[in-house]
């Protein structure tokens, strides 16, 4: 009896003194790779707590219940607009800047955009665009719009997104609506043009859409541009098309939950991740374009030159930025619901 | 005797109280949620309402339950067919104990190992060029690879292929039991190798079916990993659905409704399995 | 007849082991993502032993298992012993909640678990995973423990309270010894249960304790890669260790 309590209260006792200087950080799947954690753990000896999670409403969720935890996240890495809801219901910390050197380093189109004026509690890390993705070798047509999707030639080897807003962009879209439509009947309308799409969808991922396309389980369908240059990497015959209804935009930016404790460690981190070279190199692994104008200027030409990573100028200016859909997103994910279960 | 009676509360006292406070009132949280109002700020706020059984009753869940609970019996059903003879063969026809250990530890082997690695290793050989699809195409019995993963034909491989041991393990036990007087005394007075089996080792071994089949069949409803792996997260079961109200929507009390059902369901297998079994403790694998 | 019959269990076998040593073959396979057969490496093992992330999540895998199946051993061995010796009110009752949770679907103690310790503000964490995974393994070892007093012969213990041993003595000089391979293989499988458990720890974890089954979960989610394949592989081996360490010891009862 003696033995069992004297060996729970020692390895207990290790327990509590291991926890010291860490970081929790809760960020997309592959958006930071292991050997850049390792750096910054080797130079500051902070310890990096990496978890990851495939949409936003998962991470959300997570935050929101953590909330009133003290042992939340310290950085997480929300898209557009959930940002703005997130500091609306009072779950960010306002960014102390002064902690911040390298925030310089970021690309001024970027900065003090309407989801959150003057950058009080976000900083920009990528953005990207979420567009039509295709196996060359077995699709021989021109790729340039969503219809293609709704070619019943391609049933079954289809994949979305597991994304409510990426889904339903295509579908209003094509419908000449835009992707952050909040009109009910609009939603409808996208909802029943999708019913014909859904059941001919393969897959849906938001992990790591890449893998689908590079073991060929799917040939043609949604997929995220990092993701696309990636796969292209591995297989040439993979490539990335931007449709003629304009594409989904969206930017991924740095919060601190309000209840993060580990503020220092957390600044620590983003100034590292803000280095030019650290930003460069994680950008050219992961393929995304990144929001630091200095790492940008460290790249090279063929990847600021590849339009997968950094679409040309009138694919963006027809494309659109996601935005906060406000109360209509119940609606959304009624219908969406529906979608994944009428199958 | 002081001695005695109290080491007599101090052993009955650690029982209730642990399974007090983390079953009982957990369960009795979960039932209570499941009638209270779903709320922004704080998940839920305290306010009554039947809204969430409500919504169950809706074609679309109910059509989710039908589903999982078809995909229960399909699973348990196949368990049992390709079990059952594989235990009979095994017990009955082999005589070195050695060689049964063996093959008994070579079934406990997957049974111990992590059906999330299982589930995975079948993504391998199930994915379009996977081993099997290959396998088939080299042999010429098709020509282009056939969808096995991503659908619910791949997630019901995939639980037949975890659960399998759990109706193997139970069956084992029981074919273990039989007295081979009997078996010996229906050949002696002229019974067929099939009369044999239906009338004697069938009903002599119905504890370990109805074990193993319980087991399965349960087993089946709460493993949502296995649908989300192999379905591609197309294939909703009752145990997505839960897991989506707590992680994505946010829906706590539809969640524990949708939980308190399953519970419901749970509760009503087992008194059937424990008024047809002589005693619960045939449970035991 | 007779003869396919007795070939049929092989076919059970190589449909049970199949996908195992493939996974384990491809482990070696030097090909990034496994689509084909590019030649022998230990690549993805030398990766695995720097990968931070998944070293820390095995570490905590390994501490809550280690810690939970101990713990959960102990309440549970003397449970058992107070379940089966003595007859008190509501004996029936909590027996049978013991039964229907060693049975019932991991994810209603999931949710139920999580709306506990968000009733009481217990944070997600270390403890929130380890009260869980040792009420996950309670209801095993009080299983196995009780199975095995039951072939116990009461006579023994009689013959002992006539001599005047108390009660203490009873426990520790006859019950503990005699039920000691039953309460070791109860820990080994809530050792197991707790390495491998998913569903619970998805819901009960928090942000600063990564468990390893979750984060497996997130990387198969992703597809199938060669580095996961490794995992597996060494996840396999530790489980074949633990088998054969747990024979070994039901081998000397015997």
């Amino acid at each position: 009896m003696k033995k069992y309590i004297t060996v729970f209260f020692l390895v207990f006792g290790i327990h509590l003194t291991a926890s010291a200087n860490e970081i929790n950080v809760y960020v997309w799947s592959e958006y930071i790779p292991d050997s850049i954690v390792e750096k910054f753990t080797e130079e500051t000896g902070i310890k990096v707590n990496l978890s990851t999670y495939d949409n936003n409403e998962s991470l959300y969720a997570k935050v929101k219940l953590l909330h009133n935890s003290n042992s939340g996240y310290d950085l997480v890495m929300p898209s557009t607009y959930f940002v703005s809801k997130m500091r609306d219901e009072g779950l960010l910390m306002e960014l102390d800047k002064s902690k911040i050197d390298n925030f310089k380093n970021i690309d001024e189109s970027l900065i003090n955009k309407p989801f959150d004026p003057e950058n009080k509690y976000s900083i920009p890390y990528f953005w990207g665009s979420t567009a039509l993705c295709y196996n060359a070798k077995y699709v021989k047509e021109k790729v340039d719009s969503f219809n293609i999707l709704f070619d019943p030639k391609y049933a079954h080897k289809i994949l979305l997104t597991d994304d409510v807003r990426e889904v339903f962009h295509v579908a209003l879209k094509l419908l000449g609506y835009s992707g952050n439509d909040t009109n009910e009947e609009h939603i409808k309308q996208a909802y029943e043009k999708l019913k014909t799409l859904v059941p001919n969808v393969k897959i849906f991922n938001s992990a790591s859409p890449k893998l689908n396309y590079i073991n060929e389980e799917v040939i043609i369908g949604l997929n995220h541009n990092g993701e696309a240059y990636v796969a292209s990497v591995e297989n040439p015959d993979i490539k990335y098309a931007y449709p003629k209804e304009g594409v989904i935009l969206w930017v991924d930016s740095f919060v601190i939950p309000s209840n993060a404790k580990n503020t220092e460690g957390v600044y620590k981190f983003v100034n590292f991740l803000l280095r030019p070279e650290i930003a460069k190199e994680i950008s050219q692994a992961v393929g995304f374009a990144t929001a630091n104008k200095a790492a940008k200027a460290l790249l090279p030409k063929e990847i600021l030159n590849n339009p997968t990573i950094y679409p040309p100028k009138d694919v963006q200016d027809k494309g659109e930025f996601q935005e906060d859909v406000g109360d209509a997103i119940v609606i959304y994910e009624k219908y969406w619901e529906m979608l994944k279960l009428n199958n | 005797m002081m001695n005695k009676d109290l080491f007599k509360h101090f052993t009955i006292l650690t029982i209730v109280a642990w399974l007090t406070v983390f079953v009982l009132i957990p369960n009795i949280g979960v039932v209570v949620t499941s009638f209270l109002e779903r709320e922004e700020a704080h998940f839920v706020s305290f306010t009554f309402t039947l809204d969430n059984y409500k919504k169950l009753l809706s074609v679309m869940y109910i059509k989710v339950f039908l589903k999982s609970l078809a995909i229960a019996l399909y699973v348990t059903i196949l368990c049992l067919v390709f079990s059952y003879p594989f235990v009979y063969t095994i017990s009955q026809t082999i005589k070195s104990i050695i060689i049964k250990d063996f093959l008994l530890i070579l079934v406990i082997i997957p049974f111990w190992t992590s059906s999330l690695i299982r589930t995975y290793a079948m993504m391998i050989v199930l994915r379009s060029n996977g081993l099997l699809n290959n396998f088939l195409m080299y042999v010429g019995l098709i020509d282009e690879p056939i969808e096995l993963l991503y659908n619910w034909v791949a997630v019901t491989i995939g639980l037949v292929y975890s659960l399998l041991p759990f109706m193997i393990l139970p069956l084992y036990t029981a074919f273990e039991k039989l007295d081979r007087n009997y078996i010996n005394a229906a050949q002696d007075l002229g019974a067929g190798k099939i009369d044999t089996l239906l009338k004697i080792i069938i009903p002599l071994t119905k504890s370990g079916i109805a074990a193993g089949c319980i087991l399965v069949f349960l087993s089946t409803l709460g493993m949502f990993f296995i649908p989300e792996l192999l379905g591609g997260s197309k294939e909703i079961l009752v145990g997505n659905l839960i897991k989506n109200q707590f992680l994505i929507a946010r829906d706590w009390p539809f969640g524990t409704a949708i939980g308190t059902v399953l519970t419901v369901i749970v509760v009503i297998l087992m008194v059937i399995y424990a008024r047809n079994t002589k005693n619960t403790d045939q449970l035991v694998v | 007849m007779s003869r396919l019959i007795r070939l049929y269990p092989i076919f059970i076998y190589i449909f049970l082991y199949f996908p195992i040593i493939v996974l384990i073959v491809y482990s070696f396979n030097s090909s990034k993502y496994g689509t084909s057969w590019q030649g022998l490496t230990l690549e993805w093992y030398r990766k695995l032993y720097s990968n931070s992330l998944l070293i820390g999540s095995t570490k905590n895998s390994f501490l809550v298992a280690a810690l939970s199946a101990s713990i959960a051993t102990l309440i549970g061995t003397i449970s058992a012993l107070g379940l089966y010796s003595y007859r008190f009110k509501g004996r029936k009752i909590f027996s049978s909640i013991v039964y229907v949770l060693a049975i019932s679907p991991d994810i209603i103690m999931g949710i139920s678990l999580l709306i506990l310790f968000n009733l009481i503000s217990i944070n997600l964490g270390f403890y929130s995973l380890l009260l869980a995974h040792i009420t996950l393994n309670l209801p095993f070892v009080i299983i196995i423990v009780i199975s095995r007093l039951k072939t116990f012969n009461k006579n023994l213990i009689n013959a002992a309270r006539d001599l005047g041993a108390g009660e203490w003595t009873i426990f520790t000089r006859i019950i503990l010894p005699l039920i000691l391979p039953s309460v070791i293989s109860g820990w080994l499988l809530a050792f197991t249960l707790s390495l491998d458990d998913v569903v619970i720890s998805f819901f009960v974890t928090g942000p600063n304790f990564e468990v390893l089954p979750l984060t497996l979960f997130s990387m198969a989610h992703l597809g199938i890669k060669s580095e996961i394949n490794a995992l597996c592989t060494v996840i396999f081996a530790v489980t074949l260790v633990l088998i054969f360490i747990s024979h070994f010891i039901f081998r000397r009862k015997i």
